[in-house]
């Protein structure tokens, strides 16, 4: 990481991402990615095929002057645009966010809308900004003042791509629509390590929080990280989710299979912690993952998965052999209590 | 967390494409000179060569000061705006030579002539639906981002427009009337609320301020579609005669040849003292309008470059003069 400077105004950046599943029944291609992602009608769409297929909108602007969050109540009017941009990963994954960085205010009055839009993603802060304060009341779990609506803003972004005549409105499976709020601080406030700090709270099942401090910092490496964070974390609760509807070792094989397979189809391949995280802000993902054991439980849940479908195809197979030979009309056993492949003939 | 985790260098990145932001030519200066409604061309000659003689001083003055803040010779082009949007009395074929042989007799020189429909719509593209699409209405206090912007079909204002009482309200004696009021009105409003369309016959007519505040972006060079700039001025060899239908007319012609660049860091815009309540909407019109960060970024450069100051609110970069007399 970058050594610490101290040239540079210290910096707060609330933001709030939102993750779903787009409303299709199958991967989109690039082409359809980037026309859902016009929302911005005159502005280019980027995109990229690899690591994994990659598309970002133009930003969009929202114009706010309201309170700023806050934990204790202090309630600082703040004047300014939030940035919202919305992304597909994987022709599959829909995510939308939404953005402000807070800085003081030069004077003690709105000034006139031409001077805050030509800093877009700033909300400056009339009268005294508390950061500590604002970042509390922002990650609060038990809703603190939250006052900019960034989740509103960031599902405005979403629900004009789900909106979109181009998708055929059938998901494969139902899935969760989760939220990360997070607050970025630079540089890190007194007390924290030279490397930076980071906090991340499983508040329920849709909603995590995030406080992150570091030295290094573009909005944009942060903003990736915080999407690449919220998105697998989406990836792991949903394959948890559909795991236990699934009815493993409670049901008949080929129901269980059914239900099982869209995450084989759909979301499996698309894991991949840390893929549009710039190496200098990889220690954060490590470190949260050697907490939280992600990768451990994601490659825990895939083996089960895999070795649950092995298992269904060859009952399925010794099934109909079977019924071929024996001409049994029963249908397939249940998977309880479980039989071993080798005890089955 | 506490420990960085070493590790090798290795950088990666993950190139995203993002097709190019096309650059425009651009001149210090775009200087109008001047603005008139269609009926007065009706008026005959003398009207125009009147109207550049009252504008010649003021332009000299104008290249004067460039020269002394900007140094040397600073490219200023010039241009005129033909309303052909709401009403074509003459044609161009008529029109054009006039209004250039007039300047001429007054001694300045017109380096474009555009026309204004062109800024509704120049071909299949529509320089008035691109900057709509990047307008970011001016929230009032109290705005959180939990409703979407209040935009009135088709107006844009500068504030919050008065409220009227139900029948309700004024039983109980709650708010029966409140007046408008201004954004960031220091003490008293002055609240402004501009027609940007209406609809008629299913058609959409964009108004005269809205066309005027297009009519800037396209002279600051600001508007893109998809990276491309969407007017780009066609040149006109002398003698080659106009055609007599307007929309035969490429959006801005360059008819003069040595012309200095149609788009420019910042203009200015001479005009008669009657288009100052249109010009004050083109101002907040303006005033809410998000550049492409693309171009942004690339238009600030290109000043930095050539140690220009460009403010970076962009209703800064137009100046007005307005004038009747002398």
């Amino acid at each position: 990481m970058s050594s610490r400077t101290h040239s540079e105004p210290p910096r707060l950046t609330v933001g709030t991402v939102r993750t779903g599943l787009l409303r299709h029944s199958s991967a989109v291609s690039r082409e359809l990615a980037i026309r859902l992602l016009r929302l911005v009608p005159s502005e280019h769409v980027a995109w990229s095929a690899r690591p994994r297929a990659y598309a970002v909108s133009p930003e969009l602007l929202t114009g706010v002057d309201c309170p700023l969050p806050s934990r204790n109540g202090s309630r600082v009017r703040g004047v300014g645009t939030l940035a919202s941009r919305a992304t597909i990963t994987g022709g599959r994954i829909l995510q939308s966010s939404a953005h402000t960085t807070v800085v003081r205010a030069e004077r003690s009055y709105r000034q006139p809308w031409s001077h805050y839009l030509a800093r877009p993603g700033v909300v400056e802060a009339i009268g005294k900004p508390n950061f500590q304060d604002i970042a509390d009341g922002f990650t609060a779990d038990d809703r603190g003042f939250r006052g900019i609506e960034t989740t509103i803003i960031a599902d405005r972004a979403m629900d004009l791509v789900q909106a979109s005549r181009l998708l055929d409105g059938k998901r494969p499976f139902a899935a969760p629509r989760t939220t990360l709020h997070w607050a970025f601080e630079t540089p890190p406030s007194e007390g924290a390590a030279e490397s930076g700090r980071l906090t991340f709270v499983i508040v329920n099942d849709e909603l995590r929080t995030l406080r992150l401090a570091a030295n290094t910092a573009s909005l944009g490496t942060v903003l990736d990280f915080c999407e690449d964070l919220a998105l697998h974390d989406w990836l792991l609760s949903t394959l948890l989710t559909l795991i236990d509807r699934a009815g493993f070792g409670q049901d008949d094989w080929t129901r269980v299979t059914n239900r099982i397979r869209p995450t084989v189809d759909h979301l499996l391949h698309l894991w991949w912690p840390g893929a549009r995280v710039p190496e200098e802000f990889m220690p954060f993902w490590d470190s949260l993952d050697k907490r939280l054991g992600f990768k451990q439980q994601w490659e825990m849940s895939v083996n089960r998965i895999r070795d649950q479908l092995a298992l269904g195809t060859l009952l399925t197979m010794l099934g109909s052999l079977e019924n071929g030979t024996e001409k049994h009309e029963s249908p397939l056993p249940r998977s309880a209590p479980f039989r071993a492949p080798a005890d089955s003939p | 967390m506490g420990q960085t985790v070493k590790v090798p260098d290795t950088d990666f990145e993950v190139v995203t494409a993002r097709p190019r932001i096309a650059s425009v030519p651009l001149s210090h200066l775009s200087v109008e000179l001047g603005h008139l409604y269609m009926e007065d061309f009706g008026r005959g000659p003398g009207v125009l060569t009147e109207h550049f003689g009252r504008v010649r001083p003021l332009f000299e003055e104008l290249r004067e000061r460039a020269s002394a803040r900007w140094g040397g010779r600073p490219r200023i082009s010039t241009c005129f705006l033909i309303d052909d949007y709401f009403s074509q009395l003459r044609e161009p074929a008529e029109l054009i030579p006039e209004l250039l042989a007039a300047a001429a007799e007054a001694g300045v020189t017109v380096d474009y002539v555009a026309r204004e429909s062109g800024c509704a719509h120049t071909g299949a593209i529509s320089p008035a639906e691109i900057a709509l699409g990047r307008l970011v209405s001016d929230p009032p206090p109290g705005t959180d981002g939990s409703r979407p912007p209040t935009l009135e079909t088709g107006w844009l204002s500068n504030g919050e427009r008065e409220h009227h009482s139900d029948i309700n309200e004024a039983m109980t004696g709650l708010r029966p009337w409140s007046p408008p009021r201004e954004n960031g009105a220091r003490m008293h409003s002055i609240y402004v609320d501009v027609e940007l369309w209406h609809e008629h016959t299913g058609k959409r007519v964009w108004s005269c301020a809205y066309l005027a505040a297009v009519w800037q972006l396209l002279r600051l060079g600001v508007l893109r579609d998809q990276g491309s700039p969407l007017v780009t001025p066609e040149p006109w060899d002398e003698g080659r005669p106009y055609p007599r239908d307007w929309s035969d007319l490429p959006p801005v012609v360059k008819v003069n040849p040595r012309a200095q660049p149609f788009c420019a860091f910042r203009t200015y815009t001479f005009l008669d003292t009657r288009f100052l309540p249109t010009e004050a909407a083109v101002r907040v019109i303006l005033s809410q309008i998000s550049l492409d960060p693309a171009v942004r970024e690339l238009t600030e450069r290109r000043a930095r470059e050539e140690k220009i100051e460009l403010p970076p609110e962009l209703v800064t970069r137009i100046s007005h003069v307005f004038s009747d007399a002398l």
